[in-house]
């Protein structure tokens, strides 16, 4: 039995992705792209094999093949070389296999209506390439045991939510919103892999079972680590102050959009707060600092979504808003509440994300929701036309991240400038 | 056990012939070098790699890179001299291996890889190269790599390189830095390809400086891994402009459409250089980072925020060329012999990506023994 849940574990994860070289094989040496029922055959077989072998991983931890199964499960190093190595090592406990079919689960449903909502649009065999991509990632991230494997699969989510991102390309503010997006998750990503590499050298190995070992690190070490994890959980997961590119994202098609901003991708920086919780469980700066960044998220959010006049917008903003206050649950360590408001929560997005095209309709059939004014409005009518105003430019956050970009950029500006010249001096050759 | 039948000279010799072929088959008829071209540096790579004598094979990296400073010449002058710098300054090597001066021999080695690769101060002739020939460009990442394969061989095995280590780290995150600043402000195709090698030229420094505390297979991935993405874009780019000339950003031109293929075997080699999982760069970056962090825990810092720059770069980069509206084009997509480079180097890139060990154990066994030649070699590693 343990072949078969090592078989149905690699399965979970490298099905989806089997449909890409399939594709691109064809892309690169074939005459013609690949038709929508080829696309779309390919990549649901992939995710129904995924469903399939989470459906068995998830017999396995409850028990239904005999003892239930907690824990790593091996399959040998990545590499090894010396001291160094990069376990191939999944985690079977009740985190990754909720997460994990629970993902799975989601993408099957978006990429069926993703079939019927997509037909005939240009860039539908990207799409289901890009959803393949996706749900590997997801997979990779969910049931990863070690540092640099869950590293693997954050990085498979935030190319594929670029690409997603800018997926109607012809115009150029979805091209300009992913590259914000990406340089947003770059940034914080930074901060897991320094958190990855320093997780190694202080603790022997990046495996997530070594954290509970954190709390023998020095406090300083421990605390720096926990802060590197909540940098690149508040890029993923759009905390401020990098909140400015998940309105930006609804530029995606919506399915995309339900899938990543609604149900899964957002959620993953939380994920990744509640895989590492050994480390932060010991550093109180770093749980402290997580309060006040989802509350701060939470508050903004609330704000920005009554003012916001586009379904996606306010929706987006809502999101963040639990978001936040999810973020606020786990680092006040309530775990399991966390789990279960993270799940109905994606839940409900993903469906109010789906909707959202229709939400036309709806307002027609079903007639305007009244407004109702808010406790703020009642007890501080100015602050809240204040407040109001401030949030219908999203406070700004964009343009203070691009001040606080600006001196860099004026470096590099400057050290382009010099290289020019320098080479201009040295070089022997005429204009090209 | 396969890998053991794997030696490290013949599998990167495989590498190299491959960078060095590349360029050829996917070149049209009217632009291909002559068959002797192809053969002699054949020829110099060989013995690069399997020649016993440091002074030797010193003389024969020396010499494939005079043989790409005639291939370049008629497109860059400047290019040219810089390849017979550095030809020179591995004869300096040689030399100095010959009369026992190792320290001598490891700086000369260092700088001669700093300038092949393009680590800045020293890319002014391999960013020509990127601009103006880059066949021949991807055709000299072959013969870098065999030189820091001889240079890890060879000079790396010695008390002053891990006195040196943690300033070239240092020099080499710095280089790799300063690149990817340069590459956010970039505006055109070739300022983006310039910055890209020149970061990766850092990298490779980096990589050499870690590389003597025993972590020399470490860094022969980094530039195997650096040299395959580099080539593979280089012929991409060399490809485009065949078709519609100096590409700049002045606005998103939406070639995707007309050239798909071409447009992503752009973004594979891109991803790969960017370190995108699934392909040699995610374990060469993280192998790297592990090895510098031995060193210099800033440095390493260093090299990540270059590499999280440089693949904003690259995206920039993509949807300036790629996305957009869809222009109307009447060139041809990649052609069948373009293809066929483009998926051997993305194969090779992917299958180091899953399996590095095919690469790192036999090297890793094949480089940790200490030469003969060093003045005060160290022990063999752990």
């Amino acid at each position: 039995m343990p072949d078969l849940l090592h078989l149905m574990l690699a399965l979970a994860i490298i099905a989806p992705l089997l449909a890409v070289p399939a594709i691109g094989v064809r892309v690169l040496l074939a005459d013609r792209f690949p038709g929508e029922d080829v696309a779309y055959r390919l990549s649901a077989a992939g995710l129904l094999l995924s469903t399939l072998a989470s459906v068995v991983v998830f017999g396995f931890f409850a028990g239904a093949f005999g003892e239930p199964v907690r824990g790593e499960i091996e399959f040998g190093r990545w590499l090894q070389i010396h001291d160094y190595e990069i376990p191939l090592v999944l985690l079977v406990d009740r985190v990754s296999v909720t997460i994990s079919l629970f993902a799975v689960l989601l993408t099957v449903v978006v990429a069926r209506f993703s079939r019927t909502y997509l037909h005939k649009e240009p860039g539908f065999v990207r799409f289901f390439v890009l959803l393949a991509f996706f749900a590997t990632g997801t997979q990779l991230v969910a049931l990863a045991g070690a540092l640099e494997l869950f590293f693997a699969g954050w990085e498979v989510l935030g190319i594929s939510s670029a690409m997603f991102i800018g997926f109607f390309h012809e115009r150029d503010e979805p091209v300009r919103s992913s590259v914000r997006a990406f340089g947003t998750y770059r940034f914080a990503d930074a901060g897991l892999l320094i958190a990855t590499v320093v997780t190694f050298e202080l603790l022997g190995s990046a495996r997530f079972s070594a954290l509970g070992r954190a709390g023998t690190l020095p406090a300083a070490e421990s605390t720096l680590i926990a802060l590197l994890f909540l940098l690149s959980a508040m890029g993923k997961s759009a905390q401020l102050p990098f909140s400015g590119w998940l309105p930006r994202a609804m530029e995606g098609p919506t399915p995309s959009s339900a899938l990543f901003y609604g149900a899964v991708s957002i959620h993953a920086g939380l994920f990744l707060l509640l895989r590492v919780w050994p480390v932060l469980e010991v550093s109180p700066v770093a749980r402290a600092a997580g309060v006040v960044v989802g509350l701060a998220t939470a508050v903004y959010a609330a704000l920005v979504v009554r003012v916001h006049t586009d379904a996606k917008g306010a929706l987006a903003h809502a999101t963040l808003a639990q978001v936040g206050l999810i973020v606020v649950e786990i680092c006040l360590g309530w775990i399991t509440l966390a789990l279960v408001h993270l799940v109905c929560h994606a839940l409900l997005r993903l469906g109010q994300y789906l909707r959202a095209p229709s939400l036309i309709h709806d307002s027609h059939r079903f007639g305007h929701a009244h407004h109702r004014p808010s406790l703020l409005e009642r007890a501080a009518p100015r602050l809240a036309v204040r407040a109001y105003a401030a949030s219908l430019h999203r406070l700004r956050l964009d343009d203070r991240i691009d001040q606080a970009f600006s001196p860099a950029l004026t470096v590099a500006r400057a050290i382009d400038r010099i290289d020019r010249r320098l080479r201009s001096a040295l070089s022997l050759d005429g204009p090209s | 056990m396969f890998l053991d039948a794997l030696s490290a000279p013949w599998e990167t010799l495989a590498f190299c012939l491959l960078l060095l072929l590349a360029p050829v088959v996917a070149a049209p008829r009217s632009h291909r070098p002559p068959v002797w071209h192809a053969v002699a540096l054949a020829g110099t790579l060989v013995g690069t790699l399997f020649v016993a004598d440091p002074a030797l094979a010193f003389l024969a990296a020396s010499l494939s890179a005079g043989i790409h400073a005639l291939s370049a010449w008629p497109s860059t002058r400047t290019g040219a001299v810089a390849l017979l710098v550095s030809a020179l300054l591995t004869v300096g090597v040689a030399a100095a291996v010959g009369a026992d001066q190792i320290s001598a021999a490891f700086l000369l080695s260092t700088v001669a890889v700093a300038m092949r690769a393009g680590a800045m101060p020293f890319h002014a002739g391999i960013v020509s190269l990127c601009d103006r020939a880059p066949r021949v460009q991807t055709q000299q990442l072959a013969s870098t790599i065999a030189l820091v394969f001889i240079h890890l061989r060879f000079v790396d095995h010695h008390d002053e390189a891990v006195a040196l280590a943690p300033m070239i780290v240092r020099f080499g995150a710095g280089a790799a830095f300063a690149a990817a600043l340069m590459s956010t402000v970039q505006r055109d195709l070739r300022g983006f390809f310039r910055s890209t090698t020149a970061v990766h030229g850092g990298m490779v420094i980096a990589a050499l400086g870690a590389a003597s505390l025993h972590n020399y297979a470490a860094a022969l991935l980094v530039t195997v891994s650096a040299g395959l993405g580099l080539g593979g874009l280089g012929i991409m780019i060399a490809a485009l402009e065949e078709r519609v000339g100096i590409v700049t950003y002045s606005r998103a031109n939406g070639r995707g459409e007309a050239f798909p293929r071409l447009a992503a075997a752009f973004a594979l080699f891109g991803a790969a250089s960017v370190a995108m999982p699934g392909t040699a760069g995610f374990v060469a970056d993280d192998l790297l980072l592990h090895t510098l962090w031995m060193e210099s825990p800033v440095g390493t810092v260093v090299v990540i925020l270059a590499s999280a720059m440089l693949a904003v770069s690259t995206l920039i980069c993509y949807s300036h060329v790629f996305l957009g509206r869809p222009t109307a084009l009447l060139a041809p997509d990649l052609i069948p012999r373009e293809r066929v480079v483009a998926v051997a180097l993305a194969a090779l890139l992917l299958v180091l990506g899953f399996a590095p060990g095919l690469l790192l154990y036999p090297a890793d066994a094949f480089l940790e023994t200490v030469p003969t030649i060093a003045a005060s070699p160290r022990p063999a590693g752990p």
